[in-house]
């Protein structure tokens, strides 16, 4: 379970982030959505502990910023950022060993094919183009084997094969119980992947919709729904 | 701990199999290698010149780099700079389940390695030209290895991970240390241009027992002291209070408590870094991390120009919302070498009864050598609308670069007006001069897309001006063979006007070539 509960948080005098509180449940995939500059990005990037903030974030009940709660939890940010002269496979197996993960070598070379990586593996960091690196990234934050993830605007830069596996993935993971957080722009690419939506503006959640309370709608029909825009 | 151990020992063999593919890393090691050798004999013959190959010498070398360097690292760590961080740490490192003071301390490796090689010369030093035994120098290794480098950790935990002491404070504290080191440094100044650079002057000024009393760092130089020159008083005193303050500082970074609050500065120095590292590959001059982003003025204004020459005027516009329209820090340069010329050389100069040739000297110098010239005809190449315009390519690079020679006309009235008028220059030769100049920068310009053509990436942006430079002077060079020739056999007052048309005929020349380089962008290598 991902709890956000009375985050803000301010960059000078420019409150971006207004107490905002959310939780996304065990085994269901939360999307966070909004238009530019509404606040997503403060809020993921208090969740994976790179900005300080106001209130409390706890990842399966344990407070993020403790080493307990990032064991279990797995970040994959807008733009990835590789070590230049660290390998695909190097990047995979630091992580292993930062999280103490018990993924096995089998199962890393089925999550590199998975992601058609496998013959990219020797490839340095510097060598990868920003499609490959967010698959990379994306390979690194499966490594840890999660309770909690957070993926931010995962499809961008991904192929079509890419786009399909990740949203395999992400439903495997969702059936197994691990907790999902999305922010994305691309509706139409998390329509069959959401269970509950936060929609954010200036700095503030301005409503949610669980998949059920939904009557069917369509996302985008949610979504321009609550910030008042045209489908 | 040990993913950190294997994210740095698997960087480092990558990078030295990568290096050892790569011909430039080679020669640029085998040049850095050469140069330390020969700055190391340079400043040792340096320190027996003016005497201070006495274990004294490395007393005052000890103290003065112990004051700087401490309050130098306690800047940048108040600040959060002083540790380089890379985008890849704020991804893979800062959210792993690891103590973010580990992070910390073992990203900090390279300032380790810097005290470690510093401490290293000065101990040769120490053996070879300071002529100290061997067991005091061992000794100072290792309070310098040791201990300063476990206190400068201590500082960096303290300052990075505290979140308590307020950001109002800890700015004045920074301001407060600038005052003392610019107090300081003049200080330094004065004193020695009162009493001469001696060492007994040296000395004398740094067996002032004050010095010694400044906490910590005054400490660190007693023990020093304690070390090469024996026992006093004071020094006991102050080494006691050292170690003590040591032992405190280790005590208190144990149990001090950190979360991983300075991530967020930290993530924002390793875009910063990566963004300044990238700037300078594309050849940009940057003097400091702390060039605040650019701001951009408002301007109204539309680009009527069709073709070729609409490139020249969306530059214009670009420039117009500079904050110094076309002039940038290359004309700081130009202001400095005018006034420093003008006033400094004018006697000498003047004397010679042809000053106009020293003007032109000096001309021909700055833009040659000068090489962080980076306009906007640079970034030029890099667009792709370049190539698709409906144009001559040779009308293309015209315009591309239009603006770079308006902006050498001005920095080479800068220089060769003020030089000119001090020295007492003709000023037909004045004009020919800034002409000159006007002509070289341009030449340069086309000579750098040529290297670039030729070289590629493979030798970097280094190999690239190298190219540049022996492409240039060579050329140019024999243009100013046959001047200077014609000078002396004929009439000295052909100089200036062979020189500039030699120039103009090799700058044509070099514009067709370079024109080549519009044609299509797949010639970037």
């Amino acid at each position: 379970m991902l709890e956000i509960q009375g985050l803000s948080k301010s960059y000078g005098k420019n409150l971006a982030v207004d107490n905002v509180s959310f939780t996304v449940p065990d085994g269901r995939v939360g999307i966070l959505l909004g238009p530019n500059g509404a606040g997503k990005s403060t809020i993921i990037k208090s969740i994976a502990g790179l900005l300080r903030y106001r209130g409390a974030i706890r990842i399966e009940g344990i407070p993020s910023r403790n080493i307990e709660a990032k064991r279990i939890f797995a970040y994959v940010p807008e733009i990835p950022s590789m070590f230049d002269a660290l390998t695909v496979r190097e990047h995979v197996e630091y992580i292993r060993m930062a999280y103490g993960s018990s993924i096995s070598d089998e199962e890393v070379e089925e999550l590199l094919k998975e992601f058609e990586m496998e013959d990219k593996q020797d490839k340095l960091g510097n060598e990868l183009s920003k499609g490959m690196m967010q698959k990379v990234s994306i390979c690194c934050a499966l490594a840890v084997k999660p309770k909690v993830i957070l993926l931010d605007e995962p499809m961008v830069g991904l192929d079509p094969a890419a786009i399909k596996t990740l949203k395999e993935v992400v439903l495997k993971l969702r059936d197994q119980g691990v907790t999902v957080l999305i922010s994305t722009h691309m509706l139409e690419m998390v329509e069959e992947l959401w269970d509950i939506m936060f929609v954010m503006e200036k700095g503030h959640i301005i409503g949610s919709y669980n998949r059920e309370d939904a009557q069917g709608k369509d996302l985008d029909e949610l979504f321009f729904e609550m910030t008042g825009g045209e489908k | 701990m040990r993913a950190l151990i294997y994210l740095t020992r698997r960087s480092l063999i990558n990078n030295l199999k990568k290096a050892v593919r790569k011909p430039t890393t080679l020669i640029a090691l085998i040049f850095a290698v050469l140069y330390v050798i020969f700055m190391a004999t340079s400043l040792g013959s340096l320190a027996v010149s003016i005497r201070l190959d006495s274990v004294r010498g490395l007393v005052i070398i000890a103290t003065l780099w112990t004051i700087y360097i401490t309050l130098g690292n306690f800047m940048a760590y108040s600040s959060r700079k002083g540790v380089i961080f890379r985008p890849a740490h704020a991804h893979f490192v800062f959210t792993a389940p690891i103590s973010p003071k580990l992070v910390l301390v073992s990203s900090a490796w390279m300032n380790y390695l810097t005290s470690a090689a510093v401490w290293t010369v000065l101990s040769i030093g120490g053996l070879t030209v300071f002529q100290v035994p061997a067991w005091k120098v061992l000794l100072f290794f290792l309070v310098g290895c040791v201990f300063e480098v476990t206190v400068e950790l201590c500082i960096m935990v303290f300052l990075y991970t505290n979140d308590r002491l307020p950001e109002k404070l800890m700015g004045g504290i920074r301001a407060g240390i600038k005052v003392f080191l610019v107090a300081f440094t003049l200080a330094i100044v004065l004193y020695f241009r009162e009493n001469g650079l001696s060492v007994e002057s040296a000395s004398a000024f740094i067996d002032w027992p004050v010095l010694r009393m400044i906490p910590v760092i005054g400490w660190q130089v007693a023990v020093y002291r304690l070390i090469l020159l024996g026992p006093t008083t004071l020094n006991l005193i102050c080494t006691v209070l050292y170690l003590a303050s040591a032992g405190i500082f280790i005590t208190a970074v144990f149990r001090m408590k950190c979360d991983g609050g300075y991530y967020e500065e930290a993530a924002k120095f390793a875009d910063d870094y990566a963004e300044i590292r990238q700037r300078k590959k594309n050849g940009e001059m940057i003097l400091s991390m702390n060039e605040k982003k650019r701001r951009f003025r408002r301007v109204k204004d539309k680009i009527t120009a069709k073709g070729a020459k609409a490139i020249f005027y969306r530059q214009l516009l670009e420039y117009k919302k500079e904050r110094f329209f076309i002039f940038s820090k290359v004309t700081l340069i130009c202001v400095i070498v005018a006034v420093v010329c003008s006033y400094s050389l004018r006697e000498a100069v003047n004397e010679t009864g042809v000053p106009e040739f020293f003007l032109l000297g000096i001309v021909a110098y700055i833009s040659l050598i000068m090489s962080g010239y980076l306009g906007k005809w640079e970034s030029e190449l890099k667009n792709p609308y370049l190539f698709l315009i409906p144009d001559s390519s040779l009308k293309k690079l015209w315009y591309a670069t239009a603006m770079e020679h308006i902006k050498a006309l001005a920095d080479g009235c800068i220089i060769c007006i003020p030089i000119g008028i001090f020295w007492h220059v003709r000023p037909i030769y004045i004009v020919f001069c800034i002409l000159t100049y006007v002509i070289i920068q341009a030449d340069r310009l086309y000579t750098k897309v040529i290297a670039q053509s030729l070289l590629g990436n493979v030798f970097g942006k280094t190999g690239q001006d190298l190219l540049r430079m022996v492409i240039q002077i060579t050329l140019l060079g024999l243009g100013a063979t046959a001047a200077v020739l014609a000078g002396i056999f004929v009439n000295p007052q052909l100089v200036f006007p062979i020189v500039l048309a030699y120039c103009m005929l090799i700058t044509v020349g070099m514009a067709i070539l370079a024109s080549l380089r519009f044609e299509t962008m797949e010639q970037l290598v």
